[in-house]
């Protein structure tokens, strides 16, 4: 008798399937970190406690964790709308630095004196456009000719990587302090920076948490919502039925670079209080895209990932405590990543136990 | 003669191109096979930084160079299995191959009581040819004044293209990529061309990563490739997967990433910002230009079957 599991495919798996099989996934990949930080020469179980402490463990590192995972809902949401019509937006992180910049220079340009629930709805709105105008670049080609925005997106990524080097280092633009020493950004007024909900916890978190409940709501009970994921399913089928396939894609490309530029804006007006490239660019665009395919494009799934992500980001620096690079972070999300993305062939298929095909195969 | 800035410039641009030349030339087989493996800067980043390391140890160009390659295929491997036998979505694997690699290859490459950021390798890089025909004027350091390992990727190019267009095997590669389920129903193995070609496809990857670290940078930085390996890939689709039009195109990129050089010796200021900003301009540019003309796309057009995993019973 030979031993061979067979495989299957499965119609929608049930809720236990659906949330077990991302927590095994989530599982696995720490092991296999483990291992990685065992071949370090640290210890795992310490890595890990350390990690638990420098991020959960008391008022101020969960707050710290909570700033981090702010940005993470809004480019997991980005990446999440995106991917769920499989329109592949990797420009979350060029299309924040964008935000970022125009969030930084309106709060510049308008007076301080500005009513603060002004000017702060401005920064978001700025945030928000020149997200959705810098998306908007990959999005026509995508409409229009079909141009793979795969490449497009990314393409514009490094140019906003240097356009927003060039403000700050590569000039004396209007962004930059021109009193400093050495080069960085003006500080934005008081009227323009996010108010503190506890530590350095910002009302930015609302804001994220909204666009989670907004994009939930839209994608499961508006006429929006299902045109998108049926031409996800099914492009041809949904022309066939008269939706805009072009129309669709660049409303949703919009409203993905909108969310990542809101996101950059959040990060200059609650954190950083500068156009801080440096700062800025700590690769929270590609850590959305992880926390979008962990929470299998949930909205509401991506508001639990983003803060167990931002856990992982918050404990990097602790980590050389046990004798680790920081750099460990990475490698963390990457196997994250990993085995979520493997962890989708379960959810798609079953595993049939040989005692089936036993019965057909040969004695 | 053989300094002027236009002789300068040809030859840095083919130095710079060599890396983007090896990786697109493992993606286009790769490609050609079905598969698309978006994960080309984490090979070259993990491939880079392992053949990095067998440098400094053992100080043989050959031996770094094998040594990446294999961590590159290693590497691929994983989107192999995820991409082919799992069948999950190709860009997602690619993409999950980018963070890991750059993730490993960050975490090794800072790591320990020696690491490898800015250490020096010790690997000599010779020219191959003889002094009497590097002085020739123009030609010389054009033609024949490179490394051995330009002269490599020249063959390998040819190669390439002879395998593609003039061997039963490439036939069968080619023919898996367009249309699996006739490669299958003519006896060809589709899961084991597809595997051995992403397997390819890293291994050019992870040579490309180590010319880049070992020759072009001559030192380990994290995150050294910068979007090298991402201009590999839209370089494919550049070249409508042929690997001549790849080496053109290559060296077009490396003139691009160079730029700024040429211009400093030329005494033109333009900011460095603006120059590192060129080449992505540009491949942004170009995808369009090419998907734009209906009649070109379809000319050039992909492998038929590229991105979709092949199931013999989801027929």
């Amino acid at each position: 008798m030979t031993l061979r599991l067979g495989v299957e495919p499965r119609a929608r798996p049930a809720l236990p399937v659906r949330l077990g099989v991302p927590v095994a996934s989530l599982l696995a990949a720490g092991l296999a970190g483990a291992v990685v930080i065992l071949v370090a020469g640290a210890s795992p179980v310490e890595a890990y406690r350390t990690m638990l402490d420098a991020s959960l463990n008391g008022v101020r590192p969960l707050t710290r964790t909570l700033v981090l995972a702010t940005p993470l809902i809004l480019t997991g949401l980005a990446a999440a709308v995106a991917f769920r019509m499989k329109v592949w937006n990797i420009g979350a992180e060029g299309q924040l630095y964008m935000g970022a910049i125009a969030a930084a220079g309106l709060a510049l340009a308008l007076p301080s004196g500005t009513p603060k629930p002004l000017m702060l709805l401005v920064i978001l709105v700025a945030g928000a456009v020149a997200g959705a105008l810098w998306a908007g670049l990959a999005a026509l080609p995508k409409a229009y000719f079909n141009t793979n925005e795969v490449i497009t997106t990314l393409m514009l990524n490094f140019v906003a990587l240097y356009f927003m080097n060039y403000l700050i280092f590569g000039s004396v633009s209007f962004w930059r302090d021109p009193e400093a020493m050495f080069p960085q950004g003006k500080l934005i007024p008081a009227s323009a920076q996010l108010p503190i909900i506890s530590h350095r916890l910002h009302y930015g978190l609302l804001v994220a948490l909204a666009a989670a409940l907004v994009l939930w709501w839209s994608l499961r009970g508006t006429t929006w919502g299902f045109e998108l994921r049926t031409i996800g399913d099914s492009p041809a089928a949904s022309r066939y039925a008269g939706m805009s396939v072009s129309g669709k894609v660049l409303s949703v490309l919009a409203l993905s670079g909108a969310l990542a530029g809101v996101a950059g804006a959040i990060e200059v007006s609650g954190v950083l209080k500068t156009l801080d490239p440096r700062a800025i660019a700590t690769e929270l665009g590609f850590t959305g895209i992880v926390v979008a395919a962990v929470a299998r494009l949930n909205p509401l799934g991506v508001v639990p990932v983003a803060v167990l992500l931002g856990a992982v980001v918050a404990s990097g620096t602790n980590l050389q405590t046990v004798g680790l690079e920081a750099e460990i972070v990475f490698l963390l999300q990457g196997l994250i990543f990993l085995f979520v993305a493997a962890g989708e062939f379960f959810l798609a298929n079953r595993l049939v136990f040989p005692r089936t095909a036993a019965a057909v195969g040969s004695p | 003669m053989n300094d002027t800035v236009l002789v300068l410039s040809v030859v840095s641009a083919i130095v710079a191109g060599t890396p983007i030349l090896f990786a697109a030339l493992g993606e286009i087989l790769t490609e050609r096979s079905g598969v698309m493996n978006l994960g080309v800067e984490g090979m070259m980043l993990i491939g880079g930084v392992t053949g990095f390391w067998a440098g400094v140890q053992t100080g043989n160009l050959w031996l770094a160079l094998l040594a990446g390659g294999l961590a590159g295929a290693a590497l691929s491997g994983i989107h192999a299995l995820l991409a082919i036998s799992l069948r999950v979505n190709q860009i997602v694997s690619g993409l999950a191959l980018v963070i890991v690699g750059g993730g490993l290859s960050a975490f090794w490459g800072s790591s320990g009581d020696d690491p490898l950021i800015q250490s020096f390798n010790g690997v000599r890089v010779e020219p191959l040819l003889p002094e009497a025909l590097r002085d020739l004027p123009a030609v010389g350091p054009i033609v024949f004044g490179h490394d051995p390992v330009v002269y490599v990727s020249w063959l390998i190019v040819a190669a390439a293209a002879y395998f593609l267009y003039r061997t039963t095997p490439g036939l069968s590669l080619r023919a898996v990529g367009e249309d699996p389920a006739a490669a299958d129903a003519a006896g060809l193995s589709v899961t084991g061309i597809r595997y051995l070609f992403t397997l390819v496809g890293g291994f050019g990857a992870g040579v490309g990563g180590v010319y880049l670290a070992l020759v072009v940078l001559g030192t380990w930085q994290t995150g050294m490739t910068a979007g090298a390996g991402w201009i590999a890939v839209a370089l494919v689709i550049l070249a409508g997967w042929r690997p001549w039009l790849a080496l053109a195109a290559s060296y077009v990129f490396g003139a691009l990433r160079t730029l700024g050089f040429t211009l400093q010796i030329a005494g033109v200021e333009v900011p460095s910002d603006f120059l590192n900003m060129i080449p992505f301009v540009v491949t942004f540019l170009v995808v369009i230009v090419v998907s734009a003309n209906p009649e070109r796309a379809r000319r050039v057009g992909a492998p038929a079957s590229l991105g979709e995993p092949y199931s013999r019973e989801a027929r």
